[in-house]
């Protein structure tokens, strides 16, 4: 049997194929040891069977927020031990006399030396003697370190010496990062920091990863596992455990592979996704036709750049528990600085002050008695209350209210500006995807204001990221950085050779068979930025044809009689997941009425509305719902406009009808 | 004031569309420009203008370009008429300009139906080369002639067409007309996306509702300000500071300043009488640049996300004597007032503001900038190339906080090359990149270190440096020591010797001589 479990939040869903039919199961995390959660819930859903584990791990992401890796040693070369502190010598606040430093991973007694260098053309011009590589392992040892990032100038060029250097330090028995494995890719700050990152994660999720595994074997017939990587793809446990920085967003990541899945079912090949939490919000955007969701080399994690491709997730510092309050100039802002889950909302008896949430349920939006199935109680009279006493100069508490709702929906507007129109995108020719606790609540109002015809609030939204685990391909990434002239796009079979030999041996040693895609990033020469097109070994020269099409539709030029350059080769292997087709209900013209559960006055755009509230669980395929309406469910609610129509599709996603503003 | 302030949700709203509008031209620029000063140091900024020329949002760019940019586009609109997709260009610092490298764009935004322009959208980016007498045209000049071209405001784009006449006119005229060009188009790119975006904000206000809220959002920048000055303790406090020299005699350079503080009125009056006048070095700044700098210091004085608008200068009155170095008259060359003097006037309103408020108030940070151009032949391919860099220094210790270690600090915050793409593109290796040890003035709370920087040229070439910070070093507070003072010297390839560079200079170096860099440390805080 294959299960997915993403062990991301306060549950840990766990996700599975049962004759065909998908069933979830959720069991409270055990964040100690998220091991004692996985090993439970298979054991439930499989006992004494052989399981394939696929599973979405946030150790990683925790270890980099609450700074608990391993001490690192970094190893570069001599004369630039520091370069990992300066970073690129920019300061992250620009007006704030009092920002504090930015942190690095690596402390100053950590940082080591070699005498060596590699020319930009990848000529070795010194290497280091036997002796100098002996002091090195002496100071290593000496310094305590618990894992080593080994990343020298050009090293990508040349990696002779970084190999010759992890050969001498596994005297010491800690895990070894080589930048030239991790990222061969030019760049030495940011190549350096994702190479530290990885050793930082290293020797925790080496120990989980591989614990986890001989206990799912031991248990489950030899079963093995697998992980979700941050660029949406699977990897072996064991490369997981080797390279934990390409793990670091692993839930996250099942998120959108799970919506953009959902979509593509239901007929959605292009859609901007909306993912809100109760601190932030998260939107990301996937047209099928050109790969899904970007991936991006220019990642902060917990504010330390990795450029291990990701996918590209933006992320806008606002959701549920944004607070809410007037500033010295008398403006409303709401967020950045949220509630949290203590003290949380005022509606939920602790808080006092003003938050998204509150907004919400005074104007009627959330219903109290469906609200996480009615296991929380959330006072509306308080949360009155605290507005009232908050909302400024603004006439009544339900403006104030109304008011945090417009602001909240603007920055969530900017941050899917950022990933559409912002890169040559045009909202119109998406559908919403809409999940997480508060996306569907605000999905309408947000389509409406950017033009988005359709919402789609997809099924089984409380496990999505566990779906998206599930289906997911096996995928690795390969590259290297080549710095050639553009006439060497017809000489690079040889190279990317190297790279699908590397790539080919991998993936049999997991027996898998995978398939190659090639690509190139190019720019024209000069430029400080590459864009990534297709190469294909039997028209080479349609990259460069390609490339300048992509830069005009990007950026709104092209020059063909300009020079370009072949910065990098990257190569994909991806060994596809089963097909899977969920089981499709037959629709039949319904009004819903039998999920009816009730009647709310809900205001929208300063008019209370009378609505009709439903249960989701017992919808049925073919039903049609007008707005104004609520359709609640466990984690969430979606709220219909007026005007809006949802209809039930076959799998059971919501399918929502923008009307455009008037 | 108006009398009837816009909703706080309606202000909200727009100040952010606004501010999105100037992020995405930044957003445009960066990834469409040629040159890594632009597209990897991020030297550009890009802003939003009303009717009046008033700026009403501006990206978190280049301080530096705060106050200055709306000067470029009030000269813009002085000296033409412009239509409808016509855009402006133009560097002179005597028309609008700061300093020659940097290129400012103007586009006028007709409204459907306007006569004349509702809106106007600018961007200012730093050009690697602008010709003159030194490669990177950030030389020692004595003549405003010899730092470059000078554009007075010209249409570069007529009716939507670029104008290639004046485009072959600019590009004869630098020493790398192909990334100039690319540059170029890249600016007038993020014009366009600026424009688009305002008439599809407009199509969401109306006019006149845009209107209503363009004043609400200037008087609320101002309100902000106001309520920092009501905090403030009424009096006149003066400071002063100077540079070392202007590159051409040893006279330093002094800055003046007396600022008045009106606690009642919430207003500020800032006076550079008594500074230095103008010199016949590049270190002149023009008026625009001591507008910058104090915008600059107000704007710190609120909370980071607070928006750049001209509401924030009106509590400000501003008294610069024509013909000193904080208001040059031509033809003083200025190449260096944009990085060099105009920190120097930030650390001296700094100084006086201290007194008003001392536990809001940063010793000095390493206040320069510490240019360095580098222009040759590149023997590989026998093109000419200019490199340009600043490199960072310490930080200025906090009243509660150590100053940071090799970070740009006030008027800057371009990006450093990254090593790896710096080989890639010039016959230059670097042979070390450091922090400068115990160069952090000492204190209760210790000044941040300065960096090192190392440089062998692989191929003959002219070093320019304007750096300055030598004699007079980064000041601590409250009895905090003094940050080291920046440093230069050049290995000679043949003999192995070792000579030290003045601050301001330009020489011809030849291959496998060593530059090496050393920057200031920050000033300390307390005893």
């Amino acid at each position: 049997m294959r299960a997915a479990i993403d062990t991301g939040g306060t549950f840990s869903d766990c996700v599975y194929l049962d004759a065909g039919e998908l069933r979830v199961l959720k069991a409270f995390s055990t964040p100690a040891d998220p091991a004692r959660a996985v090993l439970s819930a298979l054991r439930q859903v499989a006992p004494s069977i052989r399981v394939d584990l696929r599973h979405g791990t946030t150790l990683g992401t925790n270890a980099m927020l609450e700074r608990r890796g391993a001490r690192v040693a970094f190893v570069t070369t001599a004369g630039f031990e520091d370069t990992i502190a300066i970073g690129r010598q920019a300061r992250s606040v620009l007006y704030d006399w009092f920002a504090p430093a930015q942190e690095c991973l690596v402390p100053r007694e950590l940082r080591f030396g070699v005498p060596e260098r590699v020319s930009a053309e990848g000529e070795n011009l010194r290497s280091p003697t036997e002796a100098e590589l002996g002091t090195l392992v002496d100071a290593v040892r000496s310094s305590q370190a618990e894992a080593v990032a080994v990343s020298l100038l050009f090293s990508f060029a040349n990696p002779v010496t970084e190999r010759r250097i992890a050969e001498v330090l596994a005297a010491l028995d800690i895990p070894v990062s080589l930048s030239s494995r991790i990222l061969p890719e030019f760049r030495e700050y940011e190549r350096a920091s994702t190479t530290v990152v990885n050793a930082y994660l290293a020797p925790r999720m080496q120990s989980y990863l591989l614990h986890l595994e001989d206990r799912v074997s031991a248990e489950h017939y030899q079963g093995r596992v697998d992980v979700m990587q941050s660029s949406g793809g699977i990897v072996s446990a064991r490369l997981a455990a080797q390279e934990p920085v390409r793990t670091v967003l692993s839930g996250p990541a099942g998120g959108v592979m799970g919506a953009m899945r959902v979509a593509g079912l239901a007929g959605f090949e292009r859609v901007i996704g909306l993912d809100m939490g109760g601190t932030s919000t998260d939107v990301f955007l996937s047209d099928a036709a050109q790969g899904g969701v970007r991936r991006t080399r220019e990642s902060l994690v917990a504010g330390i750049p990795v450029s291990v491709p990701m996918l590209q997730i933006h992320t806008a510092g606002a959701g549920g528990g944004s607070l809410a309050r007037f500033d010295r100039g008398g403006m409303l802002r709401v967020g950045p600085e949220s509630a949290g889950a203590d003290p949380g909302p005022i509606c939920f008896g602790r808080g006092i002050l003003p938050t998204v949430t509150d907004a919400n349920l005074v104007l009627g939006r959330l219903d109290p008695s469906s609200f996480l199935g009615g296991s929380v109680s959330v006072d509306r009279d308080r949360a009155e209350a605290g507005l009232r006493e908050h909302k400024g100069p603004l006439a009544t508490h339900q403006e104030f209210a109304a008011g945090i709702l417009r602001v909240v929906e603007t920055e969530m507007d900017k941050a899917i500006r950022v990933i559409s129109v912002e890169q040559g995108h045009d909202p119109r020719d998406f559908a919403l995807v809409a999940f997480g606790g508060g996306g569907p609540l605000h999905a309408c109002s947000l389509a409406r204001s950017l033009r988005i015809p359709t919402v789609l609030v997809p099924m089984m939204p409380g496990a999505l990221s566990a779906l998206g685990i599930l289906l997911a391909d096996v995928v690795r990434d390969y590259a290297r950085t080549v710095m050639l002239s553009g006439e060497a796009i017809h000489n690079l079979a040889e190279d990317f050779g190297d790279l699908e030999q590397q790539g080919r041996r991998e993936f049999a040693d997991e027996g898998l068979d995978g398939m190659a895609a090639h690509t190139v990033d190019l720019r024209y020469r000069g430029q400080g930025y590459e864009l990534n097109v297709p190469w294909s070994a039997a028209d080479p020269g349609h990259s460069i044809d390609a490339f300048h099409h992509l830069h005009r539709q990007r950026y709104g030029f092209a020059d063909p009689g300009k020079p370009i350059q072949v910065v990098s080769l990257r190569l994909r292997m991806t060994a596809l997941a089963e097909p899977w087709e969920p089981k499709r209900r037959d629709a039949r013209p319904g009004d819903g009425s039998v999920a009816r559960c009730g009647e709310r006055n809900i205001f929208f755009d300063g008019q209370l509305l009378s609505s009709s509230v439903y249960r989701r669980d017992q919808l049925m395929a073919g039903d049609v719902i007008e707005g104004p309406a609520l359709i609640t469910e466990y984690t969430s609610a979606t709220l219909l406009s007026p005007g809006c129509r949802a209809t039930v599709d076959p799998f059971l996603n919501l399918v929502i009808a923008v009307r455009p503003a008037p | 004031m108006t009398q009837s302030a816009p909703d706080p949700v309606e202000l909200a709203i727009f100040r952010s569309a606004v501010h999105s509008i100037a992020e995405e031209m930044g957003a445009a620029l960066r990834r469409t420009a040629l040159s890594p000063n632009i597209k990897e140091r991020r030297d550009y900024s890009c802003a939003v203008f009303d009717d009046q020329a008033r700026v009403i949002a501006m990206g978190d760019h280049m301080p530096v370009h705060l106050g200055s940019m709306p000067m470029s586009v009030e000269a813009a609109v002085r000296a033409l008429a412009l239509g409808p997709g016509d855009i402006a260009v133009l560097n002179d610092p005597y028309a609008g300009g700061t300093h020659l490298p940097d290129i400012t764009m103007v586009l006028p935004v007709f409204l459907p139906g306007g006569t004349s322009p509702g809106f106007y959208v600018s961007n200012r980016a730093h050009h690697a080369d602008v010709g003159g007498a030194f490669a990177g045209s950030m030389g020692p000049a004595r003549e405003i002639f010899q730092e470059g071209l000078r554009i007075p405001p010209v249409r570069i784009v007529r009716s939507g067409a670029v104008d290639r006449e004046m485009m072959n006119l600019l590009l004869l005229n630098v020493r790398t007309p192909e990334e100039r060009e690319g540059d170029l188009a890249a600016q007038i790119g993020a014009c366009r996306v600026g424009e688009r975006r305002i008439l599809d904000l407009v199509e969401k206000y109306g006019g006149p509702q845009m209107l209503a809220l363009i004043e609400g959002l200037l008087d609320y920048s101002e309100r902000l300000v106001r309520a920092e000055l009501r905090r403030m303790p009424a009096g006149s406090f003066a400071a002063e500071d100077a540079l070392d020299d202007d590159g051409v005699s040893d006279m330093p350079c002094r800055i003046c300043v007396r600022l008045r503080i009106d606690p009642e009125a919430g207003s500020l009056h800032v006076d550079f009488t008594g500074s230095s006048p103008q010199v016949q070095g590049s270190i002149n700044a023009v008026r625009a640049i001591t507008l910058s700098a104090c915008f600059y210091v107000l704007r710190c004085l609120l909370e980071r996300d607070a928006p750049a608008t001209a509401g924030i200068l009106r509590p400000l009155t501003l008294v610069t004597p024509p013909g000193s170095i904080v208001d040059a008259q031509p033809p003083a060359p200025v190449a260096g007032g944009n990085v060099e003097t105009s920190q120097r006037i930030v650390d001296t309103l700094m100084r006086a503001l201290a007194q008003a408020a001392p536990d809001r108030v940063p010793a000095a940070s390493s206040g320069t900038m510490s240019n360095l151009t580098i222009g040759g032949m590149d023997p590989l391919t026998g093109e000419l190339f200019t490199y340009y860099e600043t490199t960072a220094g310490g930080m200025g210790a906090r009243p509660t906080l150590d100053g940071i270690s090799g970070v740009h600090t006030h008027m800057t915050n371009s990006l450093n090359t990254p090593v790896e793409a710096l080989e890639y593109a010039y016959p230059l290796r670097v042979r070390r990149y450091g922090y400068r040890s115990e160069s952090g003035g000492s204190g209760r709370f210790r000044g941040g270190n300065g960096l090192v920087r190392e440089i062998e040229l692989l191929a003959p070439a002219q070093v320019t440096l304007l750096a300055d910070r030598r004699r007079f070093r980064p000041w601590g507070l409250e009895g905090g020591g003094e940050g080291s003072p920046g440093r230069a010297t050049v290995m000679d390839a043949a003999t192995g010797r070792v000579a030290e560079l003045p601050g301001k200079c330009s020489r011809y170096l030849h291959a496998g001589d060593v530059l090496r860099i050393e920057t200031p440390g920050g000033g300390g805080w307390g005893l």
